[in-house]
């Protein structure tokens, strides 16, 4: 057991490593005019100037040092973002109650309601009810998140006046303020998720209704719904945590950028957006990393998690 | 043999993120005063000692943040409209609407400098009593050290403004010198001399530069966006929250300094970061945020609403310093030819940019903005800039013989500026040349378009906002042949004409005071580069003035040169 | 995020061994045999909804392929014109193309700016086909990249493991941690300044590129586990004992076996590569202006037109949900189709 985690564990840390070395290289080395001397220097710099940046931020220097430099300001805390000044940790911090809440909030309805919409289109297979929510996993997998965003701002905040605008509020400033404002956002989110797993669930409930314990727990003479409750969607969720987790770490890690950017909530997400418009290497790959971790060791949680409930699993590996 | 999922695993984690949340929301808002920075001391000191008496707080929102609140680095209209109240130069601009709030008043010294040896010296003394807003007593060494940590961050004027103007400053930049020669200093009787490489006509004015205002010695010569320098102004800048917010608090230590002419402030001001420039008017029409910012447009939709509903708090001024113009490189095909120039400025359909502008275009054919002295009172000499000769610029493109020619027109991402672009590609294609459209992000197009080695780009577009109401500023840097530059260039259309370049070395060396001397020799420089069509100006941009109805709108300074003067903001 | 359904049957009870009920009809004589694709094409058939859509879907990319005789035959306007200044007759009143407060004008519901105008005064409608075109073709083009390198690498993986799967597998593994949008973005942005090889920045085929590069892993997963089982199968053996070279085997034995796999992946990925065409456009690393797709359109309008112009969202955004849509209904019901009781393993 223990050796399962620690291998896990170290093949993610060398994912990380790699991934931010490719981040890394796609910004200095493929940008031909990303040299950053030149963007910090400003508008009306002599070249004078420009080589003096040069050497204090070290860009002349070869690139692996550069990106040793790089990974070990961030990890130290000491990541300066070129154009703003800003210290790359503290940017980030300043994000993460809104990205957080966003994923929180999100996640717990998202979870809830695919439950709830899985199960009950597995119980109705094939009858109206099913269809009806199938159609609407179908409308949810197939809808960008941003415009679903777009349209909710419109006809609830512009026309309705029932929630702002966007922005965010924070929990510690205003209860009613913070829930009004992600309210929308949660949904927004929401939506894609729920579609996609509801039909999981849905399909995964159906296939355990053949296997050979629900067989055995009918013929025990429990009724259908404690059978299905008691058995088919215990073992069903499995799969459902597992995706879970991976795919909340990947929005604490700036993975709902598009839901952020529609609401304007100025967390992780956004910040990921405005450091690419701006060519801000170094916050980037800071995302890029916390995103890493985020995925590795919450990845890993479930992993774990879900080792530990189902043997199966375990002995495989 | 199954086990069962506890749902409680999915709880755990929820509840112990919820606990994340509550301490990143705590910490992340007292961030900022725990920075270590030696500043942080003086400004969580003052901010709890700042006076929440008189003015009351106010909430601004901008839709584009500061480029930083770091007065050596910032030179955005975002971070001046903020700074030159907190970071006073040697001299500083009258606190008045129209042409009057472009006059200079003695800043931080008793008087405006005194010019002398032709124009080369500039010398000043300090006023008696200065502290800066941590308590600390301001020298006159000071000063030095200001323009030098200006330079080392570097500071985006710096390179215009002060490296070449001041003896000294380009080898202190270029690290052979360890302080800059040409400004000498006497902390005992406060007087500082500064010498110059050339007489500079408006140094007055770069003086005045927020990003020139003093600062204490010894301050990190490093950027600090969380934690800025003190300075000396009514205002100080605390609890920085990055990209998100930032608070513009009356310096308790101000008024006792008694600098006549520069008030103390009324109110403290919360400005948010906000993007959504739709949203943000709203909120000022709601009563729900108080001050919209001047630099963001009012969009289109809501420009009818706002001017019914809120008709005694909303007017579209003409800051009068700033152009919209189009770039043409003449050191390429097709603009290497006048008569193609020409096709451009004659068929430009002003109308239709204006529209895109939501209407706050005011059509311009000449480069120097009407509130710069030296802007033309003649006609223009193409036709009056409206809706375009579309036939005739067909005609002009024909005779030019660069029919067919391809041309990639540079963008940048934000609107209008895009949808500019975009009309103008069409504009071209329709006029015969083969023109394509290439989109770059705001951040960095200057820079981008300033390869002129590199890149060359051959037409695109271009704004200028006055650095200061002196036509030099706006020559010297964009249509002088000397300013070309292989990188980081201004002058995007590499115009080299010795005429321009002896005019503007001539005028250029005249004192912003005695402009009026020398105005109607600038309005002919500027009505001959309207007649070689070397830029295709299209328009000056009308700002909006547009607050919530708690303040009192009539109180209001609107300076011509940094938008809202803060300081007159005060509530009914 | 991974939007690769793990469904089992979706509406109607799945009928198994129809094959064999049929074979086993006449007494002592075993009828012609159905092939499985028939089959999976007769049961397809049945499935009206699947159908529907699927026609739906064809009825869009036909309209698009048409965008210009519409525009020349009925709009008489092309996608790029900027008609700013310009007016149109609604209703008997002459109106505004664009407002001089800069607003547009919404459908009129007439050959002239049936949709509206944008902007930059230019035909919605007529953009929403030529768009349609750039969308569509940008999806096509990745889903081929996507499901011929993700194939040929799970293929030589699992096929040939060791060294060479260690590699691709653990290539693959970083490709995969890195979110999709964020991958996107960071390859999308560079490229799009850089270009590629011969290709321009804002050639539409950037996109393209970028976007079946960052679905590979999808298909890869499941090809590769696929292999790795087949290659055990008898079939296999006996190939191999037949002196046929490893390329053969892999051609002719076991790629026909992974063919259903592939043609069920193909919609999934082609409607999750217009939907991240959609999201980086609207980021600023996808499709750039000025050219024109549903996602540029779509980001405008939010960017712009919220709330003076919605018609700038709601219309191209319409389309796109339902373009994805029918891809993916007609997906599903492909996938029952092909195995009712088939489970596309959610490939984390």
């Amino acid at each position: 057991m223990v050796r399962f985690i620690v291998r896990r564990l170290l093949v993610m840390i060398g994912l990380l490593i790699v991934i931010s070395m490719f981040t890394f290289a796609m910004f200095v080395l493929v940008l031909p005019n990303g040299n950053p001397a030149a963007l910090l220097a400003g508008r009306l710099a002599t070249p004078a100037e420009v080589h003096l940046i040069d050497v204090r931020y070290g860009f002349n220097q070869p690139i692996y040092i550069q990106y040793v430099d790089t990974m070990k300001n961030i990890f130290t805390g000491q990541a300066y973002s070129y154009q703003s000044g800003f210290n790359v940790l503290s940017e980030i911090r300043a994000g993460m109650p809104a990205t957080l809440s966003l994923a929180i909030g999100a996640g717990i309805i998202w979870l809830a309601t695919s439950i709830l919409f899985g199960t009950i289109a597995a119980v109705k297979a094939g009858k109206y009810a099913d269809r009806v929510l199938t159609v609407l996993s179908m409308i949810g997998v197939s809808m960008p998140p941003f415009f679903f965003g777009a349209v909710l701002i419109y006809y609830v905040a512009y026309k309705l006046n029932i929630i702002p605008i966007g922005g965010y509020v924070p929990l510690t400033q205003s209860v009613g303020g913070w829930f009004g404002h992600l309210i929308a956002p949660w949904i927004t989110l929401s939506i894609l998720f729920i579609g996609f797993y509801s039909r999981v669930l849905r399909s995964s409930i159906l296939d355990s209704i053949n296997e050979d314990y629900v067989r055995t727990a009918r013929a025990k003479g429990l009724s259908e719904r404690q059978v299905l409750i008691r058995h088919s969607l215990r073992n069903s969720l499995i799969p459902i945590f597992s995706l879970w987790g991976l795919d909340f770490a990947q929005v604490i890690g700036g993975g709902a950028i598009l839901t952020e950017t529609v609401f304007n909530l100025h967390g992780v997400g956004e910040l990921a957006r405005d450091s690419i418009g701006r060519l801000d290497t170094i916050t980037l790959m800071a995302i890029v990393i916390l995103t890493g971790i985020a995925v590795v060791v919450i990845g890993a949680l479930v992993d774990v998690l879900v080792a530990f409930l189902d043997p199966r699993i375990r002995l495989q590996a | 043999m199954k086990r069962y999922v506890r749902p409680w695993a999915g709880a755990l984690l929820a509840a112990s993120a919820a606990l994340a949340i509550a301490a990143c929301g705590s910490s992340s808002s007292s961030s900022a005063s725990s920075s270590s920075s030696s500043a942080a001391a003086s400004s969580s000191a003052s901010s709890s000692s700042a006076p929440a008496a008189s003015g009351g707080t106010v909430t601004m929102l901008m839709g584009t943040a500061p480029q930083s609140l770091d007065p050596g680095l910032d030179y955005t209209t975002q971070g001046s409209e903020v700074n030159w109240l907190v970071y006073t130069g040697l001299t500083t601009y009258a606190h008045a609407n129209g042409t009057a709030g472009t006059q200079l008043i003695p800043g931080l010294c008793t008087a405006l400098p005194v010019i002398s040896d032709g124009g080369k010296t500039y010398t000043c003394t300090l006023r008696k009593g200065l502290v800066f807003s941590n308590g600390k007593p301001v020298v006159a060494s000071d000063f030095t050290y200001t323009v030098e940590r200006a330079v080392k961050i570097p500071w985006g004027g710096s390179g215009s403004f002060i490296t070449p103007v001041i003896a000294g400053a380009a080898q202190y930049a270029a690290g052979k010198a360890k302080t800059i020669s040409g400004i000498t200093t006497n902390d005992a009787t406060g007087k500082i001399t500064i010498h110059l490489t050339a007489p500079y006509g408006p140094f007055d004015n770069v003086l005045a530069f927020p990003s020139l205002g003093l600062i204490p010695a010894g301050f990190p010569m490093k950027v600090e966006p969380t934690s800025p320098p003190p300075g000396d102004g009514p205002y100080m800048v605390t609890n920085i929250v990055p990209n998100q917010s930032f608070s513009v608090v009356r310096n308790p230590r101000w008024a006792a300094q008694n600098i006549p002419g520069i008030p103390d402030g009324h109110v403290n001001i919360n400005v948010k970061i906000s993007p959504n420039i739709q949203a943000n008017a709203l909120a000022v029409l709601n009563n729900s945020a108080d001050i919209f910012d001047w630099a963001d447009t009012i969009p289109g939709s809501l420009l009818s609403q706002i001017q019914s509903q809120a008709a005694n708090r909303f007017r579209m001024v003409n800051l009068g310093g700033s152009t919209y113009y189009i770039f043409l490189n003449v050191t390429e095909k097709p603009f290497s030819s006048q008569l193609a120039r020409e096709a451009v400025v004659t068929g430009l359909n002003q109308d239709a940019m204006s529209r895109l502008g939501s209407g706050t275009l005011q059509p311009a054919c000449f480069f120097l903005p009407p509130d710069v002295p030296g802007h033309p009172n003649a006609p223009c000499p193409y036709g009056t800039p409206g809706l375009g000769n579309l036939a005739k610029a067909k005609q002009l493109v024909k005779e030019s013989g660069m029919e067919g020619q391809p041309v990639t027109v540079w963008s940048e991402t934000r609107s209008p500026r895009q949808q500019w672009m975009t009309y103008y590609t069409q504009f071209l294609n329709s006029i015969g040349f083969h023109a394509t459209q290439k989109v770059i992000a705001d951040a960095t197009y200057f820079t981008t378009i300033g390869e002129s080695k590199a890149l060359h780009p051959q037409t695109g577009f271009a704004d200028w906002n006055q650095d200061f109401p002196n036509p030099v500023d706006f020559y010297g840097v964009l249509l002088d042949g000397h300013a070309i530059l292989p990188q980081n260039n201004e002058n995007f259309g590499q115009v080299n004409d010795p005429y321009i370049n002896a005019q503007v070395a001539k005028l250029g060396q005249v004192p912003t005071t005695e402009l009026s001397k020398v105005a109607s020799q600038w309005a002919a420089l500027d009505e001959y580069v309207a007649r070689k069509a070397y830029v295709a100006v299209f328009g000056y941009q009308k700002f909006p003035e547009f607050t919530s109805d708690r303040i009192n709108y009539g109180a209001l300074v609107f300076q011509p040169i940094y938008g809202w003067d803060l300081s007159s903001f005060e509530l009914k | 995020m991974s939007v690769i359904s793990g469904s089992g049957s979706s509406g109607g009870v799945a009928e198994l061994g129809e094959g064999f009920d049929a074979g086993f009809e006449a007494e002592g004589q075993l009828p012609p045999g159905v092939g499985p694709w028939r089959l999976a094409w007769r049961r397809l058939r049945r499935n009206r909804v699947a159908m529907g859509f699927g026609l739906l879907f064809l009825l869009i990319v036909i309209l698009c392929l048409l965008a210009p005789v519409y525009s020349h035959d009925i709009a008489h306007i092309g996608p790029d014109v900027n008609n700013i200044t310009g007016t149109v007759r609604v209703g008997g009143k002459v109106e505004d193309v664009v407002s001089l407060t800069g607003i547009p004008i919404g459908p009129t519901w007439t050959s002239h700016y049936f949709f509206g105008a944008d902007d930059n005064g230019r035909d919605v409608a007529v953009r929403l086909l030529y768009g349609g075109r750039t969308s569509l073709e940008i999806g096509a083009v990745a889903t081929l990249i996507t499901m011929i390198i993700g194939t040929l690498l799970g293929l030589i993986s699992g096929y040939f493991r060791g060294f060479a799967d260690g590699l691709l597998s653990r290539a693959n593994d970083v490709v995969w941690a890195f979110p999709a949008v964020l991958l996107g973005i960071t390859i999308g942005t560079v490229l799009n300044i850089h270009g590629i090889g011969p290709l321009h920045g804002t050639n539409a085929l950037v996109p393209a590129i970028v976007i079946g590069f960052v679905y590979i892993p999808y298909v890869f997963r499941p090809v590769r586990g696929q292999v790795l089982t087949l290659r055990e199968r008898d079939f296999v053996d006996a190939a191999r004992q037949q002196g046929l070279s490893d390329w053969r085997i892999m051609m002719s034995e076991i790629l026909p076996n992974l063919s259903s796999t592939i043609v069920v992946f193909v919609p999934l990925i082609l409607a999750n590569a217009i939907l991240l065409e959609a999201g980086l456009t609207y980021l600023g690393a996808g499709v750039q202006p000025p050219n024109a797709s549903w996602g540029t359109m779509i980001s405008d309008g939010i960017n712009n037109d919220i709330p003076s112009a919605f018609h700038n969202v709601l219309i191209p955004g319409i389309m796109l949900v339902l373009a994805v849509m029918s891809i993916n209904i007609f997906g599903d019901g492909l996938r029952d189709a092909l195995d009712p009781r088939s489970k596309i393993r959610v490939a984390r």
